[in-house]
C-alpha cells in the first residue's frame, strides 16, 4: 500500500511539472502581445517596450519558467548585495519586497537625478535618505545602482542615462531617463508558495484565484452531494428492476435529462423558476464576497442543471452494471441458496456493480471543479472554470499555470480516492 | 462683454455666434455648446441665447435625432419628489485599475468617475461645460487658455484641491513612464513645461499649436483629477473629489461604491449629491445579466449589445434610454495597397453600401445613416449632405474601367477582415452579398476581437469600429492625416493622405466659429466621399437599459455612467 501511495505521488510531481512546462509554452505561443490587452490598442510602440520591460517580459522564456517555479530573488540577491526579504504591507496585507541593508529594510527610488533609500521604521512608515554616494563605478566609467523599486521589481538605474533630460515645472514628476534601464520582477516561485502576480488583475494570484476556488467548491461539493446518492441509487432501482416499468421510466427520463444540453436546460430553468415565477434567484450575482453563503438560494439553479446534466451519465452506468451483476451466477445462487433479495443485493451484487460507475464519479469530480465553463457562464457563476477560461483569453500566464497545478492536483488526488475505494470494494486488488 | 456669473471677459467669438443664432444661422443648441465651449458658463450662455430670437430656428426639442429626446427632458415627476437612498446594480466587466491616467476601458473609467473628476463634463447632449473649473477662457488666437478652478471643493481625504494636484495630474498623464493616452491625445500642449500656474486656483496652458478642443479633451476618460501625492495605484489609493467612496473593488468580481457625505454639489433637496447609498458593479457575463434584470437581481446592464435591447426593449419594468453616437464600423481600405491605390475602386465599394439594409440587418435599425465620411450628425460643425444611395451598376462600370485597365477578369477577389463583435460579421456579410453584382468577389476573414485588433492598422481591407468623440475635428485628425516627416499618423489605417484636406482640416481646427468651421467641413466631407478612403453605412446608437424605479437615468454617447443625479423611486 505505501508503495502504492508513492508510486502515485512520484508521478503525481513528474505530470505536475510536465503540465507546467506544456502550459507555460502554449500561453507563450498563443497568447500575443500582452500589453496590448493591459494597455490596450492604442498605446505606443515606446510605452509597450516600456511596459514590457517592467513586467519582466523581456527576458527569455526559460528564465521567466525558473523564475516561476523556484523564484529569482536568490539569484538577484548577488547583483544587489543585501538579502531580500518579502514581508506583507501593514495596510494592505500583500507581500512586499524589501532589501534588508544592516539590519533594516530598505528600497530605493530616483527622482530628478538623485538616489534615495527609502527606509521602512518599525511602525511601518518610511524615512527617506539621500543615497546618491552609492552609486558604483563600472569599468566603462558608468555609475550604476541595483536595487529594489517601490513596485517589487529588482531594477538597475544607470546615472544620467536615458533621453535628454529636461528641468520639470511641477512638483514631484520624474523626469525622463530616471526611468531603470533594467527590472527584473521579485518572486518566490511556486515550490515556495507564490504563484505571482496576476497580470489581468495586477493583483498576486493567491487573492484573486481563492474566492473562485471556494466558489467552485461549494457548487461542486453541493451539486456531487445532491447527484451521486440520487444517481446511484437510481440506478440500482432500475438495473435490479431490469424491463419493468420503474426501469423504463428511469432509463428514458434520464437519458432525456442527459441528452439536453446544460445551457438549454439551465436557460430554462432561469426563464421558469427565475423570471416568470420568480421563485429563486435566476442567476448567480454576487453583491458581496460572502454572497454564497449569505444568499445560498443562489446556488439551488445551478445545482439543478448540474444534477440534470451529470443525473443520467450515472444512473445509466450504474444500471448497466447492476444489470451485469445481477445476471451473474454468483447471485443466481445466492437467490437459490435462501438469502433474502435485499440482502443479496446490498451484500454482494452492488458492491461489484459499483466499481464502473467510482471511475466515472471520480472523473466528474474533476469536471466539476474545473469544467463548467458553460453552466458557468450561463448563470454568470464566479468560478474556477470561467477564471480559467478568462485568463487564458487574456493571456495571463501566472494564474493559468496556478489554477491548472490546482486542478492538476484535484485530478491526481481523486485517482487516488479512487483507487483506495476500488481496494476497499474489491479485495482482489488489495493483494495483487 | 463680460460673463455675468464670472465677471470675466467673453470670447469675442461668442457675440458672433449670438449674431449668427439671432439671424437664425444656427440653432440655440449650437450657439449654446460653442459659447460654453469658449469659456461662457452655462447660465450666461442661456441668457444669451435668450436675447437671441424668437425663432422658429430654436425648435421645440433641441436635439437633432428624435432619439436623444427622452433624455434631455426631465423625467415627469422627479422635479420636487425625489427620495435618497438606494442601492444600484449595474452588470459591468471590471478590469484591472492601477493608474486612472493608463485605463483603457471605459468600464474601468465608470468606476473611477464616481470617486474621481473631470475639469470638464460633456453631457449627454454633447455639449462640454466646466466642472472642476469655474470657468474656462481662451486667448483669441485659441493658443492660450486659462483654466480657473473651483474654490472649496475637497478630496474624500479632507484635503482642498487646488492647482497642484491638476498640474500634479497633467505632469501624469505626459510622463511617457506612466503610458498614459492622453499623452498622444494632448501632444499639442507640448509637455508640462507649457503648464503654467498662476496661482492656487488658476492655470494656464501655453499651448504649442492652436487647439479648440481642449475642454473636450479634459473630459477624456483617463483624464480625471488625482491628488498630489497619488503613487500610481487607485485602487490602494482611491482618492478623488468625486461623490462616492471606493469600499471594495476585486477586479473581475465587484466594485463597491459608498456615497460621501461632505460632497461639493448639492442635490435639489439642497442637500449634498449623491441621491444614492450605494452602486455595486458585478462582473456577469452579459447573457446572465440580461436575466438578471429581468429577475431584478440587478438594475442596470453595461453597454447594452443590440441582442441584448431586443431582449429587453419591451419589458415591462425596463426603461430604455438611447442616444446618437458618432461611434461607427467604418469600412476602411488601405490606399497604399492595391487595388485600392485607385480610386476608381474605392468609389466603386463605396457605392455597394445599401446603408439603410446594412443598418437593418447589423444593428436592427437603431442607427442614423451616414455619409461616407468621418463625421458624425451630432458633430456641431457637421454639414449635412444627401445620403449616398446604392448604386451597383454604377460600381460595375467603375470597375470595369479599372479591369480592362489592369488587363484582368472580374469579379475582383479582395478579403475583407474584422473582428467577430457587436455588428461588424452582419456588416460583412450584408457587404459581401451587396457588392456581389458589382464584380467584387469578398472573402471574409473574421476574427476573435483581439485577433483583429493585434492587425487592425495593417489588414488591406477591413471594418474597423471607431468610438465616439464629441467634435468632428477631433476624429480627423487622429486618422486621415501625416506626421511632421510626411509619414501616416500611428492610426492612419488606411494611409490616406491628401493634401488639399490636410490643408483644409488645419484650417478648421483652428476655426473657432461654428459656421465657418462647418462650411470648411462640407469641403472635407466632400473630399472625403469623393477620394476618401472610407465607407460608412451609419452612425450606432447606444443605449442605456436600467430599471424603471431609476429617475434621472440618461444614456451618453459614450456609455459613460453619470450616477450623482439618478435616483431611486422605492
Amino acid at each position: 500500500m505505501a508503495r502504492f501511495i508513492f508510486r502515485s505521488v512520484i508521478s503525481t510531481i513528474v505530470t505536475m511539472f510536465l503540465v507546467s512546462l506544456a502550459l507555460f509554452l502554449l500561453v507563450e505561443v498563443g497568447s500575443g502581445d500582452i500589453t496590448v490587452k493591459i494597455l490596450g490598442v492604442f498605446a505606443t510602440p515606446e510605452q509597450r517596450a516600456s511596459y514590457r520591460a517592467q513586467l519582466g517580459l523581456d527576458q527569455p522564456w526559460y528564465i521567466r519558467y525558473l523564475d516561476w517555479l523556484v523564484g529569482n530573488d536568490w539569484r538577484v540577491r548577488s547583483r544587489i548585495g543585501h538579502p531580500l526579504v518579502a514581508v506583507p504591507n501593514p495596510q494592505t496585507k500583500e507581500l512586499e519586497w524589501w532589501a534588508q541593508v544592516d539590519g533594516q529594510l530598505v528600497r530605493w527610488e530616483m527622482r530628478e537625478g538623485h538616489l534615495f533609500a527609502l527606509v521602512r521604521q518599525p511602525d511601518g512608515s518610511v524615512l527617506e535618505q539621500p543615497a546618491d554616494d552609492q552609486w558604483q563605478q563600472t569599468p566603462e566609467g558608468k555609475e550604476i545602482f541595483w536595487g529594489v523599486n517601490t513596485k517589487n521589481s529588482a531594477v538597475k538605474w544607470v546615472r544620467g542615462e536615458g533621453e535628454e533630460v529636461y528641468v520639470l515645472t511641477s512638483a514631484g514628476m520624474r523626469k525622463e531617463g530616471d526611468g531603470p534601464q533594467q527590472y527584473i520582477p521579485l518572486r518566490k516561485g511556486l515550490l515556495r508558495g507564490d504563484p505571482g502576480t496576476s497580470l489581468q488583475t495586477g493583483r498576486p494570484v493567491s487573492v484573486t484565484l481563492f474566492p473562485r476556488v471556494r466558489n467552485t467548491a461549494i457548487l461542486a461539493g453541493m451539486a456531487f452531494v445532491v447527484v451521486m446518492p440520487l444517481a446511484l441509487i437510481l440506478g440500482i432501482i432500475a438495473g435490479i428492476n431490469e424491463g419493468r416499468l420503474v426501469d423504463r421510466a428511469i432509463s428514458v427520463s434520464s437519458l432525456a435529462l442527459t441528452a439536453t444540453p446544460e445551457f438549454v436546460t439551465g436557460v430554462f430553468l432561469i426563464l421558469i423558476f427565475g423570471i416568470w415565477l420568480k421563485i429563486v434567484p435566476a442567476v448567480s450575482v454576487f453583491l458581496s464576497d460572502r454572497a454564497i453563503f449569505e444568499n445560498p438560494q443562489l446556488l439551488i439553479l445551478p445545482i439543478l442543471t448540474l444534477t440534470a446534466v451529470e443525473l443520467g451519465y450515472i444512473v445509466r452506468m450504474t444500471r448497466a452494471s447492476m444489470v451485469e451483476v445481477m445476471n451473474a451466477p454468483y447471485i443466481r445462487t445466492a437467490i437459490l441458496k435462501g438469502l433474502p433479495y435485499w440482502q443479496v443485493v446490498l451484500r454482494h451484487a452492488v458492491r461489484n456493480a459499483l466499481m464502473a460507475p467510482i471511475t466515472v464519479i471520480m472523473l466528474h469530480v474533476n469536471w466539476l471543479v474545473g469544467g463548467i465553463v458553460v453552466v458557468e457562464a450561463v448563470f454568470g457563476f464566479p468560478g474556477l472554470g470561467s477564471y480559467i477560461f478568462d485568463s487564458a483569453i487574456f493571456g495571463d500566464f501566472n494564474a493559468i499555470e496556478a489554477a491548472a497545478m490546482l486542478l492538476v492536483s484535484i485530478a491526481v488526488f481523486t485517482r487516488l480516492v479512487g483507487d483506495l475505494l476500488y481496494t476497499f470494494l474489491n479485495p482482489r486488488i488489495r493483494y495483487s | 462683454m463680460k460673463d455675468q456669473r464670472t465677471g470675466k471677459r467673453l470670447h469675442p467669438a461668442i457675440l458672433d455666434a449670438q449674431s449668427a443664432l439671432r439671424q437664425g444661422r444656427i440653432s440655440r443648441r449650437e450657439f449654446m455648446r460653442f459659447a460654453t465651449l469658449l469659456g461662457a458658463s452655462v447660465a450666461t450662455a442661456t441668457a444669451l441665447a435668450a436675447c437671441g430670437p424668437a425663432a422658429p430656428t430654436e425648435a421645440p426639442t433641441e436635439a437633432p435625432t428624435e432619439g436623444a429626446a427622452p433624455e434631455t427632458s426631465t423625467p415627469a415627476g422627479s422635479v420636487g419628489g425625489i427620495k435618497r437612498g438606494g442601492t444600484l446594480r449595474k452588470a459591468m466587466q471590471l478590469q484591472r485599475i492601477d493608474h486612472p491616467a493608463r485605463m483603457s476601458w471605459v468600464e474601468a473609467a465608470n468606476v473611477v468617475r464616481q470617486v474621481a473628476e473631470y475639469l470638464t463634463v460633456t453631457g449627454p447632449d454633447n455639449i462640454t461645460r466646466p466642472y472642476l473649473l469655474e470657468s474656462w477662457e481662451a486667448s483669441d488666437d485659441v493658443q492660450t487658455w486659462t483654466l480657473n478652478l473651483r474654490k472649496g471643493i475637497t478630496f474624500n481625504n479632507g484635503d482642498e484641491l487646488t492647482a497642484d494636484d491638476v498640474i500634479f495630474t497633467f505632469s501624469q498623464w505626459l510622463d511617457e513612464d506612466v503610458g498614459s493616452s492622453m499623452l498622444g491625445l494632448i501632444s499639442y500642449w507640448g509637455g508640462i513645461e507649457n503648464v503654467e500656474k498662476v496661482d492656487d486656483y488658476t492655470i494656464r496652458l501655453h499651448l504649442e499649436s492652436p487647439n479648440i478642443a481642449v475642454p473636450e479633451h479634459l473630459f477624456h476618460y483617463p483624464a480625471v483629477i488625482l491628488h498630489r501625492d497619488f503613487e500610481g495605484d487607485f485602487i490602494k489609493q482611491p482618492v478623488g473629489t468625486g461623490a462616492f467612496t471606493l469600499a471594495e473593488y476585486a477586479e473581475g468580481e465587484r466594485a463597491v461604491l459608498k456615497r460621501r457625505e461632505d460632497y461639493w454639489r448639492m442635490g435639489e433637496d439642497g442637500q449634498p449629491l449623491p441621491y444614492l447609498d450605494e452602486i455595486i458593479y458585478v462582473a456577469i457575463d452579459k447573457d446572465a445579466a440580461v436575466a438578471a434584470i429581468q429577475s431584478g437581481q440587478i438594475d442596470s446592464i453595461y453597454q447594452p449589445r443590440p441582442s441584448d435591447w431586443l431582449a429587453l426593449k419591451d419589458i415591462p419594468g425596463i426603461a430604455v434610454h438611447s442616444a446618437s453616437t458618432a461611434q461607427c464600423f467604418l469600412v476602411r481600405v488601405r490606399v497604399d495597397l492595391e487595388p485600392w491605390d485607385d480610386n476608381r475602386v474605392r468609389t466603386a465599394l463605396k457605392k455597394c453600401q445599401d446603408r439603410e439594409k446594412i443598418l437593418q440587418l447589423s444593428y436592427f435599425g437603431e442607427g442614423d445613416l451616414s455619409i461616407d465620411a468621418h463625421v458624425a450628425p451630432v458633430h456641431p460643425e457637421y454639414c449635412e449632405q444627401p445620403i449616398p444611395p446604392y448604386d451597383p451598376e454604377g460600381a460595375r462600370a467603375l470597375l470595369e474601367e479599372y479591369a480592362a485597365e489592369k488587363g484582368i477578369e472580374l469579379p475582383l477577389k479582395v478579403t475583407l477582415a474584422t473582428k467577430n463583435d457587436e455588428a461588424e460579421p452582419e456588416i460583412a456579410q450584408a457587404l459581401k452579398e451587396l457588392a456581389e453584382p458589382a464584380g467584387f468577389d469578398i472573402a471574409l476573414d473574421i476574427t476573435e476581437p483581439n485577433g483583429y485588433w493585434d492587425r487592425w492598422t495593417e489588414v488591406d481591407l477591413g471594418i474597423t469600429a471607431w468610438t465616439h468623440r464629441p467634435l468632428g475635428i477631433m476624429v480627423l485628425p487622429l486618422a486621415y492625416i501625416a506626421d511632421e516627416e510626411g509619414n501616416p499618423v500611428p492610426w492612419n489605417e488606411t494611409r490616406w493622405v491628401d493634401e488639399e484636406f490636410t490643408t483644409l482640416l488645419r484650417k478648421a481646427e483652428r476655426t473657432l466659429d461654428v459656421e465657418a468651421r462647418r462650411e470648411i467641413m462640407c469641403d472635407l466631407e466632400t473630399i472625403m466621399q469623393e477620394r476618401g478612403p472610407i465607407g460608412n453605412s451609419y452612425w450606432k446608437k447606444v443605449w442605456n437599459i436600467t430599471r424603471e424605479e431609476f429617475k434621472n437615468v440618461v444614456a451618453h454617447p459614450t456609455s459613460y455612467d453619470l450616477l450623482y443625479e439618478v435616483w431611486k423611486d422605492a
